[in-house]
């Protein structure tokens, strides 16, 4: 009895195999690992957002800067806006933190406002943390001081 | 039956006549410190996070809020309950915070915030309250674990360590000024100095 | 630049210290030089991502995008983007970018498992076409299948429809737009007999309230959602209600924040018609002279395999699809139990809140703008959910005017530009066509110079079906551009992955990176993308907006079009037509596939002289005419004339673009109404001319239950969807540094009461297991969405975590479109 389930499970193990093999094949790595689709990777660890309240060089002008330190728990809704208590026109100096630009006190038709325009209200939409991570897969754009220098950057 | 009454009255109104006097110390003394066991038992039952949660109004309403917070996880464990910051930790004080409580219980009974609705109108009302305490006592529940004196500013980021060894040293600010809202979400918050 | 030696030890400790400092490499002398130096060559292009459509200007200079920021000129975004779209520049330079065709070989032939070796395109060519030939000789016309977008350009889906149904004839070809907008076009063809929204995103700034059908349109289509904001800041009697299985970003700025139970919105949606009706808050008018009432069949299955019990179960799940009439009367009996307690009862939702929201809409001076996307298509009665939202419109009358306005959103930028437009899909033919329809075949016959039945009347099959007869052995040549199903489709473990790694089956993926789904493919074809190739869009708000090429793809890479129109060549219509057919009509004997489709007379009637000057064009190269102007004006025949109209090619080129039908050079905003729409007849006021008779049809249909639901084996709800930072399987997004490091890795949402149940925490690893597969993944108590408990929300845009091998491939039974938020899931710490 007890060699026939052994045998049962060794074929069971083997038919595994084979299905394993069909369904993944060799391929180029990309995002994941190449030929593992059918199986379960270890999940990388949650990495932290960098803290460093360093200013990062920005690809081209006009990027929205990303936010060079941690924003947990800084609610942005109808009620508060706890980005604003730096970074507004009025708090600024005080919180040395950079002042929004011009550009969010304009509305739709660019005409300037008294207040932050409300079409700018949720910063997040456009600016965002990083993480104490590796790029995924590195990017080869150059800026336009790299491109006047002569670089190419197509891979 | 009134022969008894009259018996037990005659030992509260002269009692010595009864009993030693050591007996009555003694027994006075224990009895003190039983009713004083008593109170205290049951005034430190309501200052758990348990019975604070134990009405709706707390838990699916500011207890829920305060589960994402930094203050009910983070990376050490030490966490806050309600009365750690809602509830001073001096004796009078502490009495006095029960006394106001009893209008809570008021609220309780006559379901003022019953609804979630209801809580978000009166959300700026109580918030104001709290500020109010805290600023007035110079954020003395935040300063119960987090003591400037002890801070190292080193272990700070960067804009923390400037408003703490600018603002805060100088007394020019207090904790809640800058921290609103930090365990809970806010209420509308125009008018509100720095918001 | 030539270092010399010297030079190069010095950049060299350059480099190190600035690597150490974080300072960039190159720094731009600070003096103004000439300006031929600082000079950029600016363009406008839409946006490579969602469905709002917005315009991007873009820098090029020496073949490089160098910049990209909001088109101030466009009326959609005003100068605004998201974070995503800021990025725009760089999507194109991820460092592994396809430059080659590569085909699984071993020892110098195809082998379905080897591994992958570059190849010419003309070896990719031989053996597409040799598959393709032994399919259609053995098998027939549904033995070749297409894997479509909304992310194709207009005339590259319309090259791909014609190259299947007219020249492989066969019309086995779906676009991904299925498992994203069919529930949409399924509920506008049913109510209204026309597909896409009547209204426009003028709409924002004259509705005072937005009601959000499970949509997260601050994360999913944020440029709008400025313009929400801006409405509801600036005008404080503008009311936001929000509802949505878990709590997201747009409850940021919700009045009426809802978090229902999954699939009660059925029961909510018939709550507010029951309140209209018993507050006698309908407008009886409008009711009366521009509707009809209907019944919808009832117990319609859920779209899985046949063999499946509920599906064995469902008594009408054949005539899904069909109606009988009603009347106000039966009507209102019919929502009548949907009472308020019961709605709050059932969904979840304080009854208050159900009553603010009715409100809103009975209101007759609140102007309301509905919106939905993904939480009501992708649902296992979407096209319910679309019908109930348009019945409470036009109960109260609240459509086609400015600010009354049941919007369905899309997803992709141009799902409906290519996908619904187009009629890419299986059952479509351009402008609203049908196959199934004998005249519409005719008349696209007619327009494309072909013999009376080219086109097959067979119909052919939708993209969940396609998985299911890669997997059966039916489907032999299977061809995908501009998507990626490996990642995206539902059920990858049962049902995708088997079927593309049936040794019956050849897959070819046409990419710009190595997907997923290219790492299961037999051949990869590199593509252009986006400003490589000069394209069309057509957004959520009907506008079709146009792009020029900018710069030159890499290496060998090409773009889908020329992919399609090249690959034509290999065929002559002997070996693919029947004899029958060639036989009456002699003249196409022995003519290539591309002389009778591409060759016509009309798709190459324009010569590169068209081009307008200063811009490259690939294809012209190629083909020595202008291609996608001939395409185009070749497709718009199908709607001018027929409440489709679109202008002229060289017109968009020159506009921010225009929301059709564009009649008189005049775009319409509000469709159905008379004084915006041209095609409503004097004195009508309102007319639905989709319809016979110019009347919608209001559908009377109850809650029915979710194909699965969680259990004691599967206690939890599992949904799925995106994040701000990425854009679908973050094929593009995940290689922009910013991006990914902004939003590395998909997380687990769990509700924190959950976790603690489950003895994990913050960051534990967990294995999430379904009836169909397992996934790992680590999980997530705090940010941006805040689930309720016994529901779990997983994004979908990390290869390295497929969410998908969880989903459940039950569509609704109408539309054919994939229930994406919810199954049931049980959910195991890793210790």
């Amino acid at each position: 009895m007890k060699k026939h389930l052994l045998i049962a499970a060794c074929m069971g193990l083997l038919s595994w195999g084979a299905v394993a093999e069909s369904l993944d094949a060799p391929a180029p790595d990309g995002r994941r690992l190449g030929g593992t689709i059918a199986q379960e990777l270890q999940a990388e660890e949650m990495p932290k957002v960098e803290n460093k309240d360093l200013k990062r060089e920005r690809n081209y002008p006009e990027q929205p800067p990303t936010i060079p330190h941690k924003i947990d728990g800084y609610r942005v809704d109808t009620n508060s806006n706890k980005c604003l208590s730096c970074h507004s026109r009025s708090t600024a100096a005080k919180s040395q933190a950079p002042m929004i630009s011009i550009t969010h006190y304009m509305d739709r038709d660019g005409q300037p406002l008294a207040t932050v325009s409300p079409r700018r209200y949720f910063c997040e939409q456009c600016h965002v943390p990083q993480h104490e991570t590796p790029a995924a897969i590195p990017n080869t754009f150059k800026n336009i001081d790299q491109v006047l220098e002569g670089g190419a950057s197509q891979p | 039956m009134w022969e008894l009454l009259k018996s037990y009255w005659q030992i509260l109104r002269r009692p010595s006549v009864h009993y030693s006097l050591g007996f009555l110390t003694l027994g006075g003394f224990i009895a003190g410190i039983i009713f004083w066991g008593g109170f205290n038992t049951a005034l430190e039952v309501t200052n758990t996070e348990q019975f604070c949660t134990s009405c709706h109004e707390m838990r699916d309403n500011v207890f829920e809020e305060m589960k994402t917070t930094i203050h009910y996880s983070n990376r050490s464990g030490v966490r806050a309950t309600c009365p750690d910051c809602h509830v001073p930790h001096n004796w009078t004080d502490k009495i006095a915070r029960k006394m106001q409580a009893s209008k809570e219980v008021w609220g309780k009974i006559f379901g003022t915030i019953s609804t979630r609705e209801k809580f978000l109108e009166k959300r700026r009302e109580l918030a104001e309250h709290e500020w109010a305490r805290l600023k007035a006592n110079d954020s003395l529940e935040c300063r119960n674990c987090h003591n400037f004196d002890y801070m190292d500013f080193t272990r700070q980021s960067k804009r923390a360590m400037e408003q703490h060894s600018t603002a805060l040293a100088s007394g020019e600010a207090t904790c809640i000024d800058c921290h609103k809202g930090i365990a809970h979400e806010l209420p509308d918050m125009s008018g509100v100095k720095g918001w | 630049m030539k270092l010399t030696r010297r030079d190069f030890a010095k950049a060299q400790a350059g480099a190190v210290a600035a690597a150490v400092a974080g300072i960039p490499l190159v720094e731009a002398s600070n003096l103004i030089t000439s300006s031929d130096q600082t000079q950029m060559e600016w363009n406008k292009a839409p946006c490579r991502f969602c469905g709002t459509g917005c315009s991007v200007m873009v820098a090029t200079k020496d073949n490089q995008v160098v910049a990209t920021h909001g088109d101030i000129k466009a009326e959609v975004n005003r100068g605004l983007n998201c974070v995503k779209g800021y990025f725009l520049s760089k999507i194109m330079y991820g460092k592994d970018r396809l430059t080659k065709p590569l085909l699984r070989m071993k020892d110098g032939k195809f082998d379905k498992n080897g591994e992958f070796a570059e190849v010419s395109w003309d070896q990719a060519f031989d053996i597409m076409a040799e598959k393709v030939k032994a399919a259609l000789k053995n098998h027939g016309p549904n033995s070749v299948g297409m894997f479509g977008s909304g992310q194709w350009t207009v005339w590259e889906g319309y090259a791909a429809s014609k190259l299947y149904k007219a020249g492989l004839r066969s019309n086995n070809i779906d676009p991904n737009a299925r498992h994203c907008m069919a529930s949409a076009v399924m509920g506008f063809m049913r109510t209204f007999g026309m597909d896409e929204p009547m209204g426009c995103y003028d709409d924002f700034e004259h509705a005072n309230a937005f009601v959000l059908w499970g949509s997260n349109m601050a994360e999913m289509h944020p440029v709008l959602w400025t313009r929400i904001t801006d409405r509801r800041l600036s005008a404080p009697d503008t009311q936001v209600a929000v509802l949505s299985t878990y709590e997201h970003r747009s409850f940021e700025l919700a009045d009426i924040p809802m978090v229902f139970t999954p699939h009660t919105d059925l029961v909510i949606l018939n709550y507010i018609a029951n309140y209209l009706i018993e507050n006698d808050a309908i407008d009886k008018d409008f009711v009366a002279k521009h509707t009809n009432f209907v019944k919808g069949a009832e117990d319609i299955g859920y779209g899985l395999r046949p063999t499946n019990p509920l599906e064995a179960r469902a008594k009408n799940a054949e005539k899904a699809n069909t109606w009988e009439p009603y009347s106000l009367e039966q009507f209102a009996e019919f929502v009548k139990p949907y009472t308020l307690a019961r709605a709050a009862k059932e969904s979840g939702v304080p009854a208050e809140r159900l009553e603010k929201l009715a409100k809103l809409y009975a209101d007759p001076n609140i102007r309301v703008m509905s919106l939905w996307t993904m939480g009501a298509n992708q649902h296992t009665r979407g096209v319910w959910v679309n019908n109930l939202i348009y019945n409470i419109h036009l109960l109260t009358g609240k459509i086609s005017q400015p600010g009354n306005s049941p919007f369905s959103l899309t997803g992709q930028p141009s799902a409906c530009g290519t996908a619904r437009e187009v009629g890419t899909f299986a059952h479509r033919l351009p402008a609203d066509m049908l196959i199934a329809n004998p005249e519409h075949r005719a008349k696209a016959e007619k327009i494309w110079k072909l013999p009376a039945g080219a086109i097959q009347d067979q119909l052919g099959f939708h993209a969940v079906l396609q998985s299911r007869k890669l997997k059966d052995g039916e489907i032999k040549f299977y061809w995908t551009q501009v998507t990626n199903n490996m990642q995206a489709g539902p059920n990858v473990m049962e049902e995708i992955l088997p079927g593309w790694r049936n040794p019956e089956a050849f897959v070819v993926v046409s990419d710009v990176y190595p997907t997923v789904s290219a790492q299961a493919a037999d051949l990869i074809l590199p593509s252009a993308m986006w400003v490589e190739k000069e394209g069309a869009y057509g957004n959520a708000e009907r506008r079709t907006q146009f792009w020029h090429q900018l710069v030159k793809a890499p290496g060998d890479a090409k773009s889908d079009l020329w992919q399609l129109v090249e690959f034509s060549k290999r065929f002559t219509t002997d070996e693919v037509w029947p004899a029958e057919l060639l036989d009456k009509n002699p003249d196409f004997k022995g003519k290539t596939l591309f002389d009778v489709l591409f060759a016509n007379g009309k798709v190459n009637a324009f010569g590169k002289e068209d081009i307008a000057e200063g811009y490259a064009n690939d294809e012209a190269d190629a083909f020595g005419f202008y291609l996608q102007k001939g395409l185009f004006e070749e497709y718009a025949e199908f709607g001018r004339g027929h409440a489709h109209d679109l202008a002229d090619f060289d017109t968009y080129h020159n506009s921010r673009g225009l929301r059709w039908p564009v009649v008189d050079g005049k775009e319409t905003k509000w469709r159905y109404a008379e004084g915006h729409d041209p095609y409503v007849k004097p004195g009508k006021g309102f007319e639905f001319y989709g319809k016979p008779d110019g009347k919608a049809l209001i559908f009377a249909l109850p809650y029915e239950a979710p194909p699965e639901a969680p259990d004691a084996d599967f206690p939890f709800w599992l949904c799925t969807g995106r994040v701000i930072e990425h854009w679908h399987t973050g094929s593009m997004t995940d290689r922009v540094d910013e991006l990914h490091k902004a939003v590395p890795q998909a997380l687990v949402y769990m509700h924190p009461d959950d976790a603690k149940k489950l003895n994990v925490r913050r960051g534990s690893e967990v294995m999430l297991t379904t009836r169909r597969g397992e996934m790992r993944g680590r999980v997530e108590t705090r940010g941006r969405n805040k689930v309720p408990q016994g529901l779990i929300f997983v994004p979908f845009f990390d290869a390295k975590r497929l969410v998908n091998k969880l989903t459940l491939d039950a569509t609704d039974p109408i539309s054919k479109q994939t229930d994406f938020k919810k199954c049931a899931v049980k959910i195991e710490a890793i210790v």
